[in-house]
C-alpha cells in the first residue's frame, strides 16, 4: 500500500475512490471491466455470510461508497479460496482485490473488532508460531475469546463435529504440526515487518 | 389483346419424378383434348440436354409463342427460360403436386391437370408484354446532401463512371464530421479512436471530374420519374434546372431539440452539454478533469435507443482518457447497446479505466450533481465534483428540410405545392406543424425536401420517429418513391464507417434503376419486368383508388380529365391499382383481372355428391409460394383439395376473384401474404395491409349470401415458414370440411 486515502468532504460518496482504489490496490487496474455478472459472488462459498459479496463490493467502488466498502464484513469472511479469480470472465483477481481492500480498511481504522478480529487473531497466532494452523488451537483461541462460558457453550456446539473429524483423521491428537524452518519463517515475517514499516 | 396471335404448345416434363407419380397421358389429354391447346409435347427434362433444344427451336423458329411448360415450380430453372423469346407460363406439378401428395392418387391427379388449365387458361388470357417508351432517359445521378453519406454517395458513384451532381444547403462540405476530429473505429481491430478522414474526402470529391457540386442550394422541386426526374436546384444567384436518373438522398441528421433535456439540468451551468457541444470541445482539446456522461437518458424524449449513442459515449470517454490518463470518467447508462464490434471498442474503453454505471439518471444539479439510481445497488447515488455532464441526444432524421435561411431561397417555388394543405418551412420564424399523414408515419417538422410534385405529396414518407420507410430486410436503401434511395442517418442512425458503407449499397441501387429506367424495365423487386398497368378509360368511373392507394405514387390523376395517367417508370408493377380497381378496368398485358377469373373457372369443381370440396389460394409469389415451394422440397403433406395460384402481391387480389370463385363453388379461399404493419415484410410496402382491409369487408357479403365468414381467410406468411405454411393450409381445410361444401355448387 502506498497512497494514503486522500481526505475528502464525504466518506459516503466519494468518486475518487474507484480512481484510488484502481491506482492502489493490487488488481485494481482490472476492476474496471467487471460487467456485473454475478459469478464471483455465486461461486463464493461464503457468500451467505457476507453482507455484500464481491459482485456488489465491486458495484460500490465505483458508485464511490466508500465508507460501506471499507467497513464491510465481505472483506474479512474471504477465505481466499480462489474460486472467484479462477471463475472470472473478464479475468479479474478478485482475492487479490478483496484482500487489498481488506489492508485498506485495516490501515483506516474499519478493521471489525469483534469475531472476524478475534479470529483473525488466534489465526495469525498459530500461523506466525508454528508456520501452520492447528485445527485444535485455532478455534480453541476464537471460541473462548469470548469468555469462559462462552467458549464453553461455542465448543460443545461444535462437539460433534470435531468427533467426526477425529474419526476421519482430520484431527490430530497430540503436539501441534510445525514446519521445519521456523526460523526462516520469523526471518521472513520480520523481514515484512520492515518492508512495510518503511513504506509507513 | 386480339393483334396478338397465340401460338401455344404444352411441354410435358416427366423428369424429376413426375413420370412415377402421375398419369402423364391424362395430362396431355387435358392440355390438348380439353383446353385446346393445338401441340403437347414429353420429355424427361425441358431445363436442359434435348428437350431443351426443342423447346428452344420451337420457340425462336416462331412455331410457338407461348410455351406452357408443364414441370417444376417457376421459381426454379427461371434463368434457362428467361433466354427465351415468347413467353413462357409455368405449371407447377412437381414441388406443388408430385412433392406435396401421394403418388398415383386419383386426388393427387386432378391436382396435377388443374395445375394444367389453369396455366392454359393463363396463356388464352395474356400476351408478352411490350416496353413502355425506348426513348433513351437520363443516366445522372443527384446526391442531396454533402455529409459524409453524401460525399461517399457521389464518390462511388463517380468511381463507376457516373455523371454525379452533388446538393449541399450548406456553404460547406463535409457536414458534421468537418465539425469533429476523431471518429469510432470502423476497421479492423475495431479498438483505438480513428482519424475521420473528411478532409480527404472532401479533397476526392472537389477534384472529381464527374462530380458537380453545388453548394448554399437545396432543390425547388422535383417532377417526373425514374431516368426523367425534372428537378430545379434553387440557390440565391439564380435557379437551375436539370434532369436525372435518380435521386439519392443523403441529408444525414440534426440535433434534437435541446429544450427537451431541461429536466436534466440542461441550461443550469455552462458545463452541462449535449455530446455535440461536447465534440467541440473535444476538438479543442478543452479535456475535463472529472467527467460523466449519460446514454440516452430518457424514453419519453427519444423513444429509440441507438447503438450511435451508446458508441458515442464510448469514444468521447476513451477520448478523454488517451488525453489525460489521470482523468476520471462515469458512463451512466440503462442500456449499452455495444453490439457488434462494438465490444472491442468497449473494452478498450474500460481497460483504460473508463467507469460504466448502470443506473438512471434521478437528477442533475447547476452545481453538477448528479444523482443516478443505481439499479444494480438498489440506491441513489449522488455523484459530485464532476467537471463537466454530458448527455447523449438521439439523431434525428433530416427526412424535412427545416434549415430557415435555405428555406427563404426557394420560398416561391414550395409555395406553389400541389399540396398546400402540408406544412411548408417555416418562414418568418413560424413554427411548421408535423406533415403527419396516417398512412406515411410521423413526418418531422420541417417542409419537404425534394418537394415532390406526386399526387401522394411533396414529402419521401417515413416509418417510426421520422426516419425514411424502407424495407428493413430485403429492400433497406428503397423509399416508397422509386428510383429515390435514403441513405445514411436520414434512415437510421450510423456512425460514419456505417454511413460509408451504406452509401455504396444506395449508389448501386440508384444506378441500377436508372438503367433498368433506361430500358423501361421495372426495379425491384419485380426486376426486369416489362408489363405496366394499362386503363381502360372507356369504363373507368374516376373514382381514384389507384392513384390514392399505389404505394409508390405511381399514378397521377390527369388536372383536365381526372383520369388516372401513369408515369410507367415509378411503377413497380405490384398490381395494388388492379386490385383496387372497382370496375376491373386496369390490366397489365400478362397479368390481368379477366386472366386470374378464368384461371379460377378453369378449375374442374367436382359436384356435391362426390363430396370433394376445393379451396382457392392466391399466394403472394414474393413470400407464400417459396415458402410453398420449401414445403414441397421438405416433402410435407398439404391438403389434396387446395388450387393454387400465384399472385404478384396480395395489394392486386381483386374482390372480383373471390366472387367468382364463390360462384364456381369453390369452398375456401385463402389469401397468403406477407407481414404488414409497421414490421411489414410486404414487398410493395402496402399490398398486404391493403389486402387484409379489402378482404374485412367480405364478410358480411358472406353473410348476406347465407355463407360462414371463414370460408374466406387472410395468412402472413414469411418466406421462411415452409412449416407454418403446411399446418396452415391443413388446418384451413379440415375448417372447410367442417362447414361443410358450398350451397352454391353447382
Amino acid at each position: 500500500m502506498t497512497a494514503p486515502l486522500p481526505e475528502v468532504a464525504s466518506r459516503k460518496y466519494d468518486l475518487t475512490f474507484a480512481r484510488w482504489v484502481r491506482d492502489n490496490v493490487e488488481g485494481g487496474d482490472k476492476m474496471n471491466m467487471c460487467m456485473q455478472c454475478g459469478t464471483c459472488s455465486g461461486s463464493c462459498p461464503i457468500g451467505p455470510e457476507m453482507d455484500n459479496g464481491p459482485r456488489k463490493t465491486f458495484m460500490m467502488v465505483r458508485a464511490g461508497m466508500r465508507e460501506e466498502v471499507l467497513s464491510s464484513s465481505t472483506l474479512w469472511n474471504c477465505t481466499s479460496c480462489y474460486r472467484c479469480t479462477v471463475r472470472c470472465p473478464r479475468g479479474i483477481k478478485v482475492t487479490a482485490i478483496i484482500q487489498g481492500l481488506a489492508q485498506v480498511a485495516a490501515k483506516e481504522g474499519y478493521a471489525p473488532k469483534g469475531e472476524n478480529a478475534s479470529f483473525a487473531n488466534a489465526f495469525w497466532w498459530s500461523a506466525s508460531t508454528f508456520g501452520k494452523t492447528d485445527e485444535r488451537l485455532v478455534p480453541t483461541l476464537y471460541y473462548f475469546s469470548a469468555g469462559f462460558m462462552e467458549g464453553i457453550r461455542k465448543s460443545l456446539d461444535n462437539l460433534k463435529i470435531a468427533i467426526n473429524m477425529l474419526k476421519a483423521g482430520r484431527m490430530h491428537i497430540g503436539m501441534p504440526h510445525t514446519i521445519k524452518d521456523k526460523k526462516g519463517l520469523k526471518a521472513i515475517l520480520a523481514k515484512a515487518a520492515e518492508i512495510e514499516k518503511a513504506k509507513g | 389483346m386480339s393483334e396478338f396471335e397465340r401460338k401455344p404448345c404444352v411441354y410435358l416434363c416427366e423428369g424429376c419424378g413426375i413420370k412415377d407419380a402421375l398419369d402423364i397421358d391424362d395430362l396431355e389429354r387435358v392440355a390438348t383434348m380439353e383446353m385446346g391447346v393445338p401441340e403437347a409435347k414429353r420429355s424427361d427434362s425441358f431445363c436442359a440436354g434435348d428437350g431443351y433444344e426443342t423447346l428452344k427451336k420451337d420457340m425462336e423458329s416462331g412455331d410457338v409463342n407461348q410455351a406452357i411448360i408443364v414441370g417444376c415450380s417457376p421459381r426454379v430453372m427461371a434463368e434457362q427460360f428467361r433466354e427465351l423469346p415468347g413467353q413462357v407460363i409455368r405449371a407447377n406439378i412437381r414441388e406443388q403436386v408430385v412433392w406435396t401428395q401421394p403418388p398415383n392418387d386419383e386426388d393427387t391427379q386432378m391436382m396435377a391437370a388443374d395445375n394444367i388449365r389453369m396455366a392454359a387458361a393463363q396463356a388464352q388470357n395474356s400476351e408478352p408484354p411490350q416496353a413502355y417508351w425506348d426513348a433513351a432517359s437520363s443516366l445522372k445521378l443527384l446526391v442531396v446532401g454533402g455529409g459524409v453519406s453524401g460525399l461517399s454517395a457521389a464518390r462511388e458513384a463517380s468511381k463507376t463512371g457516373c455523371e454525379v451532381v452533388l446538393v449541399e444547403k450548406s456553404d460547406a462540405l463535409g457536414g458534421w464530421a468537418a465539425k469533429w476530429s476523431k471518429t469510432i473505429p470502423g476497421a479492423a481491430p475495431y479498438t483505438g479512436l480513428q482519424e475521420n478522414g473528411i478532409a480527404d474526402l472532401i479533397k476526392e470529391v472537389e477534384e472529381d471530374k464527374n462530380i458537380t457540386v453545388h453548394t448554399n442550394t437545396i432543390i425547388g422541386q422535383t417532377e417526373g420519374m425514374p431516368g426523367k426526374f425534372t428537378t430545379q436546384l434553387v440557390n440565391g444567384k439564380g435557379d437551375s434546372w436539370d434532369v436525372f436518373g435518380s435521386i439519392i438522398v443523403a441529408t444525414g441528421w440534426r440535433e434534437m431539440d435541446t429544450a427537451k433535456l431541461e429536466h436534466l439540468g440542461y441550461g443550469k451551468s455552462d458545463d452541462i452539454v449535449t455530446d455535440i457541444q461536447f465534440e467541440q470541445r473535444l476538438a479543442d482539446g478543452n479535456i475535463p478533469k472529472t467527467a460523466a456522461i449519460i446514454i440516452n437518458p430518457d424514453k419519453e424524449i427519444q423513444p429509440f435507443s441507438s447503438g450511435v449513442s451508446t458508441k458515442v459515449a464510448i469514444k468521447q470517454a476513451l477520448q478523454i482518457m488517451q488525453a489525460d490518463p489521470d482523468a476520471m470518467v462515469y458512463v451512466i447508462y440503462e442500456e449499452l447497446r455495444a453490439h457488434g464490434t462494438a465490444e472491442s471498442f468497449y473494452r478498450e474503453a474500460q481497460e483504460a479505466g473508463v467507469v460504466f454505471q448502470k443506473g438512471e439518471v434521478k437528477s442533475v444539479d447547476g452545481d453538477l450533481t448528479v444523482t443516478v439510481h443505481d439499479d444494480l445497488l438498489g440506491a441513489n447515488i449522488p455523484m459530485t465534483g464532476l467537471d463537466v455532464v454530458v448527455i447523449t441526444t438521439g439523431m434525428i432524421p433530416n427526412s424535412t428540410n427545416i434549415d430557415i435561411e435555405a428555406a427563404e431561397k426557394g420560398e416561391d417555388q414550395l409555395k406553389d405545392d400541389i399540396r398546400p394543405n402540408l406544412p411548408l418551412i417555416t418562414i418568418n420564424g413560424e413554427e411548421p406543424e408535423a406533415a403527419s399523414d396516417d398512412d406515411d408515419g410521423d413526418v418531422m417538422p420541417g417542409g419537404p425536401i425534394l418537394n415532390l410534385q406526386y399526387r401522394q405529396g411533396p414529402h419521401i414518407p417515413v416509418l417510426a420517429n421520422g426516419f425514411a420507410d424502407s424495407h428493413y430486410i430485403c429492400f433497406p436503401y428503397e423509399t416508397r418513391r422509386t428510383g429515390i434511395y435514403t441513405c445514411g442517418p436520414v434512415r437510421r442512425p450510423m456512425t460514419i464507417a456505417e454511413a460509408k458503407e451504406d452509401a455504396q449499397g444506395a449508389v448501386l441501387k440508384a444506378i441500377q434503376a436508372m438503367r433498368m429506367s433506361n430500358q423501361a424495365e421495372a426495379v425491384h423487386p419485380r426486376v426486369g419486368d416489362l408489363s405496366y398497368p394499362e386503363f381502360g378509360l372507356n369504363i373507368c368511373t374516376k373514382c381514384r383508388r389507384c392513384t390514392v392507394e399505389c404505394p409508390f405514387g405511381a399514378i397521377d390523376e390527369d388536372p383536365e380529365t381526372d383520369y388516372p395517367v401513369l408515369n410507367p417508370s415509378r411503377c413497380r408493377r405490384c398490381g395494388t391499382c388492379m386490385g383496387a380497381c372497382p370496375v376491373s378496368t386496369i390490366s397489365f398485358k400478362n397479368y390481368n383481372p379477366q386472366m386470374v377469373s378464368e384461371m379460377i373457372s378453369a378449375v374442374e369443381i367436382p359436384d356435391e355428391f362426390d363430396e370433394k370440396p376445393r379451396i382457392l389460394v392466391m399466394a403472394c409469389e414474393n413470400d407464400a409460394i417459396p415458402a410453398l415451394d420449401m414445403a414441397g422440397i421438405n416433402r410435407r403433406q398439404i391438403n389434396k383439395y387446395m388450387r393454387v395460384i400465384p399472385v404478384r402481391c396480395l395489394g392486386s387480389v381483386t374482390l372480383l376473384w373471390v366472387k367468382t370463385a364463390l360462384e364456381k363453388g369453390y369452398d375456401g379461399i385463402m389469401l397468403m401474404g406477407c407481414k404488414s404493419g409497421d414490421d411489414y415484410q410486404c414487398h410493395f410496402v402496402k399490398g398486404s395491409a391493403m389486402a387484409q382491409e379489402r378482404m374485412s369487408k367480405v364478410g358480411e357479403t358472406l353473410q348476406s349470401m347465407m355463407m360462414e365468414e371463414e370460408r374466406v381467410a387472410v395468412t402472413e406468411i414469411a418466406i421462411s415458414d415452409t412449416r407454418k405454411i403446411a399446418d396452415t393450409l391443413n388446418s384451413f381445410g379440415e375448417t372447410i370440411e367442417g362447414l361443410g361444401l358450398n350451397p352454391f355448387k353447382m
